[in-house]
């Protein structure tokens, strides 16, 4: 039934020095069914030693009696050389107490040569070989259990029902500071902890006894004598026996001092936290990324008019805030979810539990969890409504300022033109006032000298019929007295003209026709002074608010002038046009009295009256306008033409400029305001 | 054809005086003087002119009054009135006399020339034909 192809060779070494034995033996091998040998025979412990050092061998068969050693000293030699190499000891004789020691030492089996059969030894060989097989797995993995245990840091323990340590391993050994854990056994927690320690663990190890249930992972203060503290996570679980006899316990703890102190120090710091945000008076809470509430802290809840945070938990804005708000608030923190972008510092209106309107200034960050993923979100508002309200109340009261200043420059502006229509108004009073004053004056005098120069006119006329009509000198001096009476009369006249009130009868009209019926009205006089008079009118005028009749008037002293300026006959023009005025214009005229009213940017119609004349004398120029100041030839002029024109063109808001030409004579010009009701 | 009968009123005598010698002088007048102003209507009733030159500025009466008296005198209703003053203004003083509410004026001093040619024409329009001492029918307002 040997099956030679499988069947595995075992090699076998017999040390035997009997050749009848050794062959008796070698007999009894090869009859060995299902198992083959490869025998090789050593005669001494010599040979044999030096054998296995050759090569390796399955098996051992030893004779203890051979020529260089005797009795169990074989044994214990060949064992300690190779004490994996499973041994058969064989014998000549029968010893109980040989056999004992043998198998004691670690023999496999011992067989006495006198009752070997080939059966036996088979049975002996094999279950040798299978005995040693598992020793040898037992001692490896008993080796590697109390490697693992001496190795791992946890500290392992075993103790009897009077929790005296029966075994510990190195880790338990140096936490007392012991070299090896041998040094603990027999001895208790009470040697080691400090008492109520050891007393708790005692506590604990009776009540494992007691009710066959582990305790498992409790933590626990340790202090040792020295009142050094450390914690530990303990387990300690019954130790039966193969009968389930209760033999006592078994535990393992670990030394968690640094986690736990971690631990504090995170307690520690989530305290802070925790009451950093429940005290902080903005709002701080957190979302999950379906935007439910999952955490908040006192103020905020407060805001939501809720007592505890069970109430926010798993709730969402639209459960505590009105639609179109929540609507915006949930529209928020979506982005934030999807876009994984925080919002910083966003100014949004919001309702209090009252219904008041407030604004919250809002940040919201993502909350990442460890895989990057956006797993939240958290926020912090605070109510900036106060703030808001004064920021307002600034802006408000800067437009106020900006206003009133506004309004004060209006109203510095509109003193200012106050002041000078006043100014102006004073002005024309006191021109008033004296007008009127030699208007009285002009009135008496014309009075009392009017009917004089009535009575010598009445008187010259009788007188001339009186004469007898060859008395030619006498009718000269006559003639001469009544042309008196008459440039008398003129005075008066003239005088009256100046001081007379008067009033503007102004429509809007078009300037052109009022000068050319002024110069119509001249014609007759110019012609028979041999003065041409020259139009150059502007096509288009704009139209101007004049009285007619005051424009000729003052338009015909000045003819007038032009006339007596061009004493041996010549050429006068009359230009109108439309002028905006320059600031050259306002100033540098010869007399600065006349040029209020008009600004630069103003738009005139102007009317130009110039003569080719010998011009005004320098030293005269300033006095032009002087009442009865005249440069005329006596008889030519009352001196008041120019004071009467000058009144007549002030009454329409206009201004008069007189200047003697460059190239000769005299330019005046009058401006008109164009549009200006006067 | 007769004389007309001029009265005037002035309080001014020297002027009065040559002016009654200048009117008469023309042989067509016959002129009396007043020159009390509250004498002129009781003179005017006496002498019905046919015509009256009044001075405006007179120190007992104005003209304006002396006139509304011999306004109110059936006789003289429509006796022509020429008013002769010293307070005219320039424009006033044109060729023609001037007429101011409904009043004619002539502005001394005056030519005698131009006196009796105002008056020629005042008379002329009153109504040339009717007897001067007769008061008209009732044809017109004053000129």
């Amino acid at each position: 039934m040997a099956d030679h192809g499988t069947t595995p060779v075992r090699q076998l070494l017999l040390v035997e020095d009997n050749p009848g034995d050794a062959s008796l033996l070698r007999s009894h091998l090869s009859d060995l069914p299902g198992q083959r040998f490869e025998v090789l025979h050593a005669i001494t412990l010599r040979q044999a030693l030096d054998s296995l050092g050759n090569r390796t061998f399955d098996l051992v068969l030893l004779d203890l009696s051979l020529p260089d050693s005797q009795g169990i000293h074989t044994f214990s030699k060949l064992n300690e050389a190779h004490p994996h190499l499973p041994i058969i000891v064989l014998t000549g004789f029968e010893s109980e107490e040989l056999a004992s020691e043998a198998l004691m030492g670690g023999a496999q089996d011992y067989l006495p040569k006198r009752d070997l059969d080939s059966r036996l030894l088979g049975r002996s060989i094999r279950y040798a070989i299978e005995r040693k097989r598992g020793e040898e797995a037992l001692a490896r993995e008993r080796d590697l259990l109390y490697t693992i245990i001496d190795n791992v840091p946890d500290r392992i323990f075993i103790k009897d029902k009077d929790s005296r340590f029966l075994k510990t391993n190195r880790s338990l050994a140096r936490r007392f500071g012991l070299v090896h854990p041998r040094e603990m056994i027999g001895r208790s927690d009470s040697d080691f902890f400090a008492p109520e320690h050891a007393m708790a663990a005692r506590q604990d190890e009776l009540k494992v006894m007691q009710t066959g249930q582990p305790m498992l992972d409790k933590i626990e203060q340790e202090t040792l004598p020295d009142g050094s503290v450390s914690w530990v996570i303990t387990s300690k679980i019954p130790l039966l026996d193969p009968h389930g006899g209760l033999m006592g316990t078994c535990g393992i703890s670990r030394d968690v001092t640094d986690l736990k102190r971690i631990e504090q120090e995170l307690a520690a710091e989530r305290n802070l936290l925790r009451s950093l945000i429940d005290h902080l008076p903005d709002y701080i809470y957190a979302k999950d990324d379906f935007c439910r509430y999952t955490l908040d802290n006192e103020a905020h809840r407060r805001l939501l008019g809720v007592e505890h945070m069970d109430e926010i938990l798993g709730r969402k804005v639209t459960d505590f805030f009105p639609p179109a708000l929540a609507g915006q608030y949930d529209s928020d923190d979506q982005a934030i979810v999807r876009g994984g972008r925080p919002l910083i510092n966003h100014e949004e209106p919001a309702v209090d539990r009252a219904g008041n309107k407030r604004w919250h200034s809002t940040t919201k960050v993502p909350l990442r969890a460890e895989d990057g993923r956006v797993a939240g979100l958290v926020c912090i508002t605070r109510d900036i409504t106060e703030t808001r309200q004064a920021q307002e109340k600034v802006q408000r009261a800067n437009s106020e300022l900006a206003r009133s200043r506004e309004e004060l420059m209006r109203a510095l502006t509109d003193l200012q033109a106050s002041h000078r229509q006043l100014k102006e108004a004073q002005g024309q009073l006191i021109q008033a006032e004296k007008m009127q004053s030699i208007g009285r004056l002009a009135a008496g005098v014309a009075h009392e000298v009017k009917n004089p120069l009535a009575i010598i006119r009445m008187g010259l006329d009788h007188l001339a019929q009186e004469i007898p009509p060859g008395s030619a000198e006498a009718q000269l001096t006559l003639r001469d007295m009544r042309e008196a009476v008459q440039r008398a009369d003129g005075i008066i006249l003239g005088l009256l003209d100046f001081a007379k009130p008067r009033e503007l009868n102004a429509a809007l009209q078009e300037l052109n026709p009022v000068v050319d019926h002024a110069v119509g009205m001249i014609r007759y006089v110019a012609r028979q002074s041999k003065v041409r008079f020259v139009r150059d009118l502007a096509a288009e005028l704009p139209l101007v608010w004049v009285d007619s009749d005051k424009v000729k008037q003052a338009l015909l002293n000045l003819f007038t002038n032009a006339i007596h300026a061009l004493e041996t006959g010549g050429t006068a023009t009359v230009k109108t046009f439309a002028k905006t005025l320059e600031p050259a214009d306002i100033v540098g005229t010869s007399d600065s009295r006349i040029t209020h009213g008009f600004h630069p940017g103003d738009r005139v119609a102007a009317i130009q009256i110039k003569d080719n004349g010998p011009g005004i004398p320098l030293d005269k120029i300033r006095n032009i306008y002087d009442p009865f100041f005249t440069t005329k030839e006596p008889g030519k002029g009352t001196g008041l033409g120019l004071s009467v024109t000058r009144r007549l063109v002030e009454m329409h808001g206009g201004r008069i400029d007189i200047r003697n030409r460059k190239s000769g004579g005299v330019t005046v010009t009058i401006w008109l305001a164009c549009g200006k009701q006067v | 054809m007769s004389k007309k009968r001029i009265l005037i009123v002035d309080d001014e005598s020297s002027l009065t005086r040559v002016v009654r010698l200048n009117l008469e002088g023309t042989g067509r007048f016959e002129v009396r003087v007043e020159n009390h102003a509250v004498n002129a209507l009781s003179a005017a009733k006496e002498f019905e002119p046919h015509l009256i030159v009044l001075d405006v500025m007179m120190p007992s009466m104005d003209g304006g009054d002396v006139k509304a008296q011999i306004r109110r005198n059936a006789k003289l209703k429509t006796t022509p009135i020429i008013f002769l003053t010293a307070s005219v203004s320039p424009s006033e003083a044109g060729n023609g006399g001037f007429t101011s509410g409904g009043e004619l004026f002539l502005g001394k001093p005056v030519s005698t020339e131009k006196l009796v040619e105002v008056i020629d024409q005042q008379i002329a329009a009153q109504s040339p034909d009717l007897p001067p001492v007769v008061s008209p029918p009732e044809t017109r307002a004053s000129a």
